[in-house]
C-alpha cells in the first residue's frame, strides 16, 4: 500500500493566491442589500407616480383629452404591432434558417434603430418622408406620414421591429431544423413544415415578441415626437399627452397619462413573463 | 435500391470524399464507424438535407440529386428521435397521412397497424415529452414507417438508450425488418450492432468507406489495420438453427451448440474469446456446451494468452497466464471449450 507520497506531493504544490479574507455573511448581506435598495427605488419612483395621481386619475381619464390620448395609442400601438409581426416573422425565420450570402451585415444593419437615440431615428424618417421624391410620391398616394396619425404608427414600427426579429430569431434558433427536416421526408414543403411545425413550436416566442414589441410602441415618444409632431388632440398618444401636460405645468393630466402607461407596462410584463416560462420547456423537447 | 456515385461534400472542417456504395432491395445496410466521421452527413444527403457538391444519388433506377426531400420517398429517424413536441403521439404518427389526405378509414388501420407492429397502442394519447427514450424511439419509427417509404434511413437510432433497452430493440429491429423489408440504412458506431442486424455493412473513416462486405467478410477478413481494430470479433460461424424438443441448437460443421434465440433457418453465431473456458476434462456445469477440441496455437497478447483451437471449426478463447501454467495448455494438446448457451450471439 504506497498511499503516503501522495500527501508529500501536496506539498509540492502551487498555493493560490491569498484573497482578503471576507466573512461569508458580510458577503451574502451585502448581495441582498444591494437588491433591496435597488427594488426599492424602481418600486418607490413608480408608487409615488401612482400613488398621488389616484387622486385626480378617475377625474382625468374621463376627459376627452386623456380619453382622446388612449384611444390614439391603442389604435396607432395596435396597428405598428401588427404590422411588425408581418415583417419580422419572415425575416426572422430567413436570418434563422436560409444561408444568406451577407447574413451578419444584414443583422447589422436590421440591429442599427435598436441603438440608435429614438429623435435620430425620428429625424432620419422625417427627411426621408419629407424631403425626397420617394415621400413625395407616397403623399401624394395618400399616405402621408409627416404630421399624421400615420406618422406615428411608422415610427414605432421603426423602434420596435429590431426587437421583434430578435425576439423571434431566438426563438426559431431554440426550435432544432431537424424537426422541420423531418416534416419534410414526410411530406411537407418548405412552407408546410414552417406552418405546421416551427409556426406552433414558436407561438409562445411570438406572443412574447407581440407583447413586448406593443409595449414598446405604446411609450414610443421620440421618434414619434419628430415625425409626427405633438399636436393636441391630432397626434397625441399618451407619451405625447404627458409631455404636453407636463410642460403647461398641468400635473394631474400627466400623472393620469403616466398612470395609464405604468398600467400598461405591468400587463405587458407580466404576460411576457407568463409565456416566456412556458416557452423555454415547450420549445426544447427534442 | 440506393446508389451513391463519387459523393463528395464539404462541411466546415469535414468532408466527405468520393463515396460510393450500391445498396440492394430489402438489403439492411449497417454503417458503422467511430463519431464524427460524417455517419450522419450520408444520410441526410441521400435524404436531401444537403445538396452534394459532387455526384448523384439514386434511389430505385430514379436520379434524386435535385429534388426535394418530400419527394423521396425515404423515413428518417434521428438518434433523438425529433418527435413533433406539439403533437400527441397520435398526431405524430398520423403527420404524413394527414398531410396526403389519406382517407380517415384507412388512417384509422394504418395507426392501427403500426402501432401494433412497435407496440405503442398505449401511448396513442401521451405528448412526446413524457415518453421514455425507447418509447420516444419506437414512436419515430412508426411516424416513418407509416408512410411506407422507399427507404428507410436510421441515424444511431439506439445509441441513446439505456443498455437492456437496446438488447431489446435491436431484436425488434431485426424482426420489424423481416416483416416490412424496407431497404434500410442504419447508422451506429456500435459493432454488436452491426453484426447483430447488418446484411451487408460498411465501414467509414474520416470520411470514406473504407470497406464493405457481409459482417463475415469484414469480421474475418479486415482489409486493413482500422477496420480490424474496429471490428474486435473474432469467433463468428453460419450455422443453422435445429429446434430439438423445445431447445434450440445451432449446427456448426457438424457440431451441435445449444443457443438461445426466436430465429430460425440459417443464422450467424458469434462467440466472444472471453466468454469460453477452457478445461482439461468434460465437466458439468450450468454452461450447456462443451465442445472437445484441440489448440492450434498459443499466442502472447499483452496480459493474457489467446488459443487457437480447432473444434472442427476454428474457434480462439482467452486465458491469463495463470490457467496457462497450471492447466499445462500447450499446442496439440486436448482441452474442452465450455460456454454458455446465452453467450452465442444468434443474429
Amino acid at each position: 500500500m504506497k498511499l503516503n507520497h501522495s500527501f508529500d506531493d501536496r506539498k509540492k504544490l502551487p498555493r493560490a493566491k491569498k484573497l482578503p479574507v471576507i466573512n461569508n455573511r458580510l458577503f451574502q448581506g451585502f448581495i441582498i442589500l444591494v437588491i433591496m435598495i435597488l427594488s426599492a427605488f424602481i418600486f418607490s419612483a413608480l408608487a409615488n407616480i401612482v400613488w398621488k395621481g389616484m387622486g385626480g386619475l378617475a377625474q382625468s381619464i374621463v376627459s376627452p383629452e386623456i380619453q382622446f390620448a388612449i384611444r390614439l395609442s391603442l389604435f396607432t400601438s395596435f396597428t405598428s404591432t401588427i404590422i411588425c409581426i408581418l415583417f419580422a416573422l419572415p425575416v426572422a425565420y430567413g436570418l434563422e434558417r436560409f444561408k444568406i450570402p451577407g447574413r451578419k451585415l444584414i443583422n447589422v444593419i436590421l440591429d442599427i434603430p435598436l441603438s440608435l437615440p429614438p429623435l435620430v431615428s425620428g429625424v432620419a424618417l422625417l427627411l426621408l418622408f419629407g424631403t425626397t421624391r420617394f415621400g413625395a410620391v407616397l403623399a401624394e398616394h395618400g399616405l402621408r406620414f409627416i404630421f399624421s396619425v400615420n406618422g406615428i404608427i411608422l415610427a414605432q414600427f421603426f423602434i420596435i421591429t429590431p426587437y421583434m426579429i430578435r425576439v423571434l430569431q431566438s426563438t426559431i434558433a431554440d426550435i432544432n431544423p431537424r424537426l422541420e427536416f423531418v416534416a419534410r421526408t414526410l411530406g411537407c414543403s418548405q412552407w408546410q413544415a414552417f406552418y405546421k411545425i416551427t409556426l406552433p413550436l414558436a407561438k409562445n416566442g411570438i406572443i412574447a415578441g407581440l407583447v413586448i414589441s406593443w409595449a414598446r410602441a405604446i411609450g414610443e415618444f421620440g421618434c414619434a415626437l419628430m415625425v409626427a409632431g405633438a399636436t393636441r388632440m391630432v397626434t397625441e398618444t399618451l407619451p405625447i399627452a404627458l409631455y404636453l401636460n407636463m410642460s403647461v405645468g398641468n400635473l394631474e393630466m400627466a400623472m393620469a397619462a403616466a398612470t395609464c402607461l405604468i398600467i400598461i407596462s405591468f400587463i405587458s410584463l407580466f404576460i411576457f413573463e407568463m409565456v416566456g416560462v412556458k416557452q423555454i420547456p415547450a420549445s426544447r423537447i427534442n | 435500391m440506393i446508389n451513391l456515385y463519387n459523393i463528395c461534400k464539404r462541411l466546415g472542417d469535414f468532408s466527405l470524399k468520393n463515396i460510393n456504395l450500391n445498396i440492394e432491395d430489402n438489403e439492411y445496410f449497417v454503417i458503422l464507424g467511430p463519431t464524427g466521421t460524417g455517419k450522419t452527413v450520408i444520410l441526410e444527403i441521400i435524404a436531401g438535407m444537403y445538396q452534394p457538391d459532387k455526384g448523384e444519388v439514386w434511389i430505385n433506377d430514379r436520379n434524386v440529386t435535385t429534388e426535394y426531400p418530400e419527394s423521396r420517398r425515404i423515413g428518417f429517424v434521428y438518434q433523438d428521435y425529433m418527435l413533433f413536441p406539439h403533437l400527441d403521439v397520435r398526431e405524430n404518427i398520423t403527420f404524413a397521412l394527414k398531410l396526403n389526405k389519406t382517407p380517415h378509414n384507412i388512417m384509422k388501420q394504418k395507426l392501427q397497424q403500426m402501432a401494433g407492429l412497435l407496440n405503442i397502442e398505449g401511448l396513442l394519447n401521451r405528448y412526446p415529452s413524457t415518453l421514455s427514450g425507447g418509447e420516444q424511439q419506437r414512436v419515430a419509427l412508426a411516424r416513418a414507417l407509416v408512410t411506407e417509404p422507399d427507404v428507410l434511413l436510421l441515424d444511431e437510432p439506439l445509441s441513446a438508450l439505456d443498455p437492456r433497452s437496446k438488447e431489446l430493440f435491436q431484436q425488434e429491429l431485426k424482426s420489424i425488418h423481416q416483416q416490412i423489408k424496407t431497404t434500410t440504412i442504419h447508422i451506429t458506431h456500435d459493432f454488436n450492432e452491426a453484426l447483430l442486424l447488418a446484411d451487408r455493412m460498411g465501414i467509414m473513416q474520416n470520411g470514406e468507406i473504407v470497406q464493405v462486405g457481409t459482417p463475415e467478410e469484414v469480421f474475418q477478413r479486415p482489409r486493413s489495420q482500422f477496420v480490424a481494430e474496429f471490428v474486435g470479433m473474432e469467433n463468428i460461424y453460419k450455422g443453422e438453427i435445429i429446434d430439438k424438443n423445445g431447445e434450440q441448437y445451432v449446427s456448426i460443421a457438424s457440431i451441435y451448440i445449444r443457443v438461445v434465440t426466436n430465429l430460425t433457418g440459417i443464422v450467424r453465431a458469434a462467440i466472444r474469446p472471453e466468454d469460453i473456458i477452457i478445461s482439461q476434462e468434460k465437466f458439468i456445469s450450468s454452461a450447456q456446451n462443451s465442445v472437445s477440441a484441440r489448440i492450434i496455437e498459443i499466442i502472447p497478447r499483452g496480459s493474457v494468452y489467446k488459443l487457437v483451437l480447432d473444434a472442427g471449426f476454428t474457434m480462439t478463447a482467452l486465458v491469463t497466464r495463470q490457467a496457462l501454467e497450471e492447466l499445462n495448455l500447450e499446442s496439440g494438446k486436448h482441452v474442452w471449450a465450455v460456454f454458455k448457451a446465452t453467450a452465442v450471439h444468434v443474429f
